[in-house]
């Protein structure tokens, strides 16, 4: 099973060998051709066909080597843009064949001027800080509450566009626990906060995040029970009148 | 009207509609653009020294700078640099002797530096635009701006960039009517110097591209001053912004590289001695990019929620657009090839691009990858990225500076000065922009990065002040060159082909005598033979009597208007007040705004200033549009010239309103698109027509066709010299226009004696701007309809020369198609 940072580092390696190949030697040609056929002063030949003031453009001599370079760069590129497609369809049906599987775990974010909410199952919400079980994976559903953020997290290789009103889904798997602080930023300019829109990333061994969820599930319904409990007070308290 | 005064004297600047003094203009007023946004690019990189700010600026400002940096950079200094040498070289190279209509060749000049300075001002009005250069929605609404405490200034910004919009469409309308028209005999489309093919190109993406900027900025605007809400909603507003802008956006990315492309193009014919190896199919490629740029913008949209086929086909969109590009890249290498190249300033310059540009494709191609695209998106890869290219654009354009220097200024350049200053920028260059592809994770525009980036960040920092200093030492080249440097020669460059170098350096007012001609195979200058055909047309569409008289005594071409300048102050003085009204709007609608609507908190202070304002700019408008329209003013449209395909019974204006009009399709086009976009992302059945009742809109279709026909009869009377009939058809034209503006006004106060307004809901704006676009179209033509009731009244116009009749037929037919395309949508649908 490949992590979104494994399928990164894999096809960016690819890009950037490649890429820095074609730069040098395309760079070095380029210098090559400008030295080699640098001005010696000899006047032209006679039967040397030179450009002339005034004349109607025409083009010179050389086609054939011309089509040869551009078919060859293009076959690279276009080669190098397949492979990376067929990784793409991975992220993008996610590592299980499927859009989130039956017992995938599922955090809804939502980006607000300056800080990330994380909405997970059976109501739990953190602000500021997102946990994670690792090595599962973990699918986000990405949304704004006011202007257009972007949700990222570098390490784990795995962005998505906070608009409002749109719902991003991606997902990505943190292999290692830990508590990666400010990990998550804001990508989009979002206001006079944006360049410290950050979150924590706390990823935790699956059954240390059990517990935290079971913890926090528990709380917020002991809160929960002490609001009704209150209403009622309030509605008894109210019929006294 | 009027002589042209000296170059010494001020006047002279303010009235010249010469294209060359223009192209000055637009360089000169480019480059100051440049050191401001330069030095806003300096301060914020000496914020960044370290992770999380030196504390040099505060986040707000941090933003402002950044914003203001890209707007400047893009629109006001890399398209009108290029442009400034479009405007002084285009003519010499197709063997014009101006552009087409030179007083709004000034007059774009006029728009543009106000629009500059419009922009600039924002700054000491509360604030510039803190959003981004890309404006992102719902960031660039009220509802959220206030926040920055910058609305007038923001809206100063967003004005500035519409203004500025304006110049561009007016410089198009121009270059695309004489590229096509103006060319010397013999010289086919295929026989154009790369330079002239280059900027024929970018026009033609410009009236596209720039018209979908216009309605997108159009529709900001309305949103800025009176609360409508295309951008504030969660109902598609972001991703509505994000197609329009991008629509215009990666145009836009050709549109700044092509010009430098084609200096890159003559600097290696010249200085390699050799002719362009391909050349045929580099034109071919260069078509091909721009045909294909309308198809590529949603690659910046990979990450929103956009689906995978359209992902997969802009993909193979964005791929297919490099090609051309390699093709072009491996044209310019080989043309050294066997040729006798030689390393004088300009030619390093564009060497030096070439290599930059080849730097800046390769890792674009990156982004063309769309998983890695997921990763770069919104980081420092993708500001590297797109520096490596567009400055690789400006090092081509400061190789034209030099390239261009001799002919323009009669002085040569010191050579060593000039290679020194291309040895620091190259350097500094590298320095600003390579650290930040080794710092790529880092956010763009923010100033907390992590720790471990620093040492790209400030070397990155020391890299911009190395590039600012390099800046100023071709500055001083070019200040020694003027005071210091030999006189240069008509021709200082051995194997240079174009028409410029074949005439004094500078060249004189009128470029030559007699006319330019390619006749023979090569240029020539020949005498001017008496008209057979066409004849001449005062430009603005106001032809007088000189027409019938041009044939009889040659009279010389006119150079001076100071109206171009009236009206650009006029403007910039209208778009100023607009940007302060805001405050008093949100007083205004307050009891009628619906309590579910967008939060509201403008914390701009009520001034009542700037309505004054706004009336004195309309009233500045008012006054010199009229002076300018009725102004004598001679521009020879040329006796003899290729003009395939535009040539048959077409003339210069005839043209330009039809090139007009092609951009203003895509105006009303973008401002439907958003109605339809908007309302699939809603649900197409949840709205409701908002008329009252769908008869005012039948009766107002019958109005308008009806005045179509009158304008037709208005023609056929003028073509027939019938004073009275000419008058009684136009007089008609008037009334029905007035009438359908007056069931309009009904229609709209049924509305709000209802409660309802344009800021009632999303349908609401959606209805009341379309249609409110559509009546200022309407408004536009019944002044013009008043005018030229004026003219027949008052000195027998267009009995003699009918065709301005013609003209205003064919924008009020256009008007009138709008409406019957409107009709439908807004009250049936």
């Amino acid at each position: 099973m490949q992590t979104r940072v494994d399928v990164f580092e894999d096809i960016f390696m690819i890009f950037l060998v490649l890429g820095t190949l074609v730069g040098v030697i395309v760079v070095a040609y380029t210098l090559y051709n400008a030295y080699k056929y640098r001005d010696t002063g000899e006047p032209a030949a006679d039967d040397e066909d030179v450009p002339t003031l005034g004349e109607l453009p025409t083009g010179g001599q050389g086609g054939r080597k011309l089509f040869l370079s551009f078919a060859l760069s293009a076959v690279v590129v276009i080669s190098l843009v397949a492979y990376a497609y067929v990784l793409l369809l991975y992220v993008e049906t996610g590592p299980e064949g499927e859009n989130p599987g039956e017992d995938a775990i599922e955090v809804d974010v939502e980006g607000w001027a300056f800080d990330w909410d994380f909405h997970y199952e059976d109501g739990v919400e953190t602000t500021g800080t997102m946990y994670v079980p690792a090595g599962e994976t973990v699918w986000i559903n990405v949304t704004s509450d006011d202007v257009w953020h972007s949700f990222g997290i570098s390490d784990q290789r795995v962005k998505a566009d906070a608009i409002p009103g749109e719902y991003d889904q991606t997902w990505f798997i943190a292999e290692e626990p830990g508590e990666y602080e400010d990990a998550i930023e804001c990508f989009e300019l979002c206001g006079s906060g944006h360049s410290g829109m950050t979150s924590d990333l706390v990823v935790l061994e699956p059954e240390e995040y059990e517990e935290w969820f079971e913890e926090e599930r528990a709380a917020l319904e002991e809160a929960e029970d002490e609001e009704e409990a209150e209403e009622e007070d309030d509605e008894d308290e109210g019929g006294e009148y | 009207m009027g002589d042209l005064p000296p170059r010494r004297s001020v006047k002279r600047w303010l009235v010249t509609t010469n294209h060359k003094d223009v192209g000055i203009l637009y360089l000169a007023t480019a480059i100051a653009f440049l050191l401001i946004g330069g030095l806003l690019a300096l301060l914020f990189r000496l914020h960044l020294l370290e992770p999380g700010g030196t504390g040099l600026l505060t986040g707000d400002e941090y933003n402002q700078y950044v914003t203001s940096h890209g707007l400047l950079m893009v629109f006001w200094f890399l398209s009108p640099f290029a442009f400034g040498f479009a405007n002084y070289f285009v003519p010499l190279q197709i063997g014009a002797k101006d552009l087409a209509f030179p007083r709004l060749n000034a007059m774009s000049y006029w728009f543009y530096l106000l629009s500059g300075v419009l922009a600039v001002s924002a700054f000491f009005l509360g604030g510039s635009f803190a959003g981004g250069w890309t404006l992102y929605a719902p960031l660039n609404v009220p509802t959220y701006t206030p926040a920055m405490e910058a609305t007038t200034g923001s809206n100063a910004t967003v004005f500035g960039l519409l203004m500025f919009v304006i110049s561009v469409t007016m410089g198009t309308v121009n270059f695309m009517t004489t590229i096509h028209r103006h060319r010397a005999e013999g010289m086919g489309l295929w026989n154009m110097p790369l330079f002239t093919w280059s900027i024929l190109l970018t026009v033609w993406m410009m009236l596209f591209a720039f018209a979908a900027l216009l309605a997108a900025l159009l529709l900001l605007g309305a949103d800025r001053v009176f609360l409508t809400q295309y951008f504030a909603t969660d109902q598609g507003s972001g991703l509505l912004w994000a197609h329009l802008f991008w629509f215009f956006g990666h145009p836009e990315v050709y549109i700044v590289f092509f010009p430098a492309l084609g200096i890159m193009f003559e600097a290696f014919q010249t200085f390699c001695g050799r002719r362009l190896v391909g050349r045929k199919w580099v034109i071919i490629a260069m078509v091909l990019v721009a045909v294909q740029s309308f198809l590529v913008w949603m690659h910046h949209m990979f990450l929103t929620t956009i689906n995978l086929e359209i992902k997969t086909l802009t993909m193979a969109t964005t791929i297919g657009i490099s090609l051309p590009f390699d093709l072009m890249v491996f044209a310019l290498i080989y043309t050294m090839v066997k040729g006798r190249v030689r390393f004088t300033t300009p030619f390093l310059y564009s060497l030096g691009a070439l290599v930059l540009f080849i730097l800046g494709g390769i890792t674009g191609v990156f982004l063309g990858a769309i998983v890695l695209d997921y990763e770069f998106r919104g980081t420092y890869w993708v500001v590297a990225h797109f520096h490596y290219v567009m400055v690789s654009g400006v090092t081509a354009l400061i190789g034209g500076l030099y390239y261009w220097w001799p002919k323009m200024t009669g002085r040569m350049y010191s050579e060593f000065l000039g290679k020194l200053s291309f040895a620091v920028y190259f350097i500094g260059f590298n320095l600003v922009y390579f650290p930040m592809f080794l710092a790529w994770e880092t956010p763009r525009r923010v100033f907390h990065y992590s720790g471990d980036m620093t040492l790209w960040h400030q070397l990155s920092t020391v890299g911009a002040f190395v590039l600012g200093l390099s800046v100023l030492m071709v500055i001083a080249t070019l200040a020694h060159s003027l005071r210091y440097g030999a006189i240069a020669p008509d021709n200082p460059w051995e194997y240079s082909r174009t028409a410029e170098w074949a005439i004094s350096s500078p060249p004189p007012l009128d470029n030559w005598d007699g006319r330019a001609s390619y006749a023979s195979g090569s240029l020539e200058f020949v005498p001017d033979t008496p008209a057979t055909d066409g004849g001449a047309v005062a430009d603005g569409g106001t032809a007088t009597a000189e027409a019938a008289h041009a044939g009889q005594e040659e009279r010389h071409p006119d150079h001076a208007s100071i109206w171009p300048f009236v009206i650009g102050v006029g403007t910039f003085v209208f778009f100023l007040g607009l940007s302060g009204l805001t405050p008093i709007v949100v007083e205004l609608i307050q009891p009628y705004y619906p309590a579910d609507g967008p939060v509201i908190t403008v914390a701009g202070e009520i001034s009542y200033l700037y309505p004054a304002i706004t009336v004195l700019g309309i009233a500045i408008l008012g006054v010199s549009l009229f002076k300018m329209g009725v102004e004598d003013f001679y521009v020879p449209e040329p006796r003899v010239a290729e003009r395939w395909p535009f040539g048959g019974d077409l003339d210069d204006t005839k043209m330009g309103v039809w090139v007009f009009l092609a951009s203003d399709v895509v105006v009303f086009g973008a401002a439907i698109g958003a109605y339809v976009f908007l309302r699939l992302h809603e649900g197409w059945a949840s709205f409701d027509p908002i008329p009252f009742a769908a008869w005012p809109g039948l009766l107002n279709t019958y109005i308008l066709l009806t005045s179509s026909f009158t304008v037709i009869m208005a023609l056929v009377m003028a073509e027939r010299g019938n004073k009275r009939g000419l008058l009684g058809f136009l007089g008609a034209t008037m009334a029905l226009g007035l009438a359908f503006m007056g069931v309009k006004a009904f229609e709209y106060g049924v509305k709000f004696s209802q409660g309802e307004f344009w800021f009632t809901g999303l349908e609401y704006t959606l209805y009341f701007v379309t249609t409110g676009l559509h009546a200022l179209h309407v408004i536009i033509g019944l002044l013009i309809a008043a005018f030229m009731i004026y003219r027949i009244v008052s000195i027998d116009a267009y009995l003699e020369d009918e065709r301005p009749v013609e003209f205003f037929g064919l924008y009020w037919h256009f008007v009138d198609i709008v409406w019957v395309f409107l009709f439908p949508i807004f009250y049936l649908m």
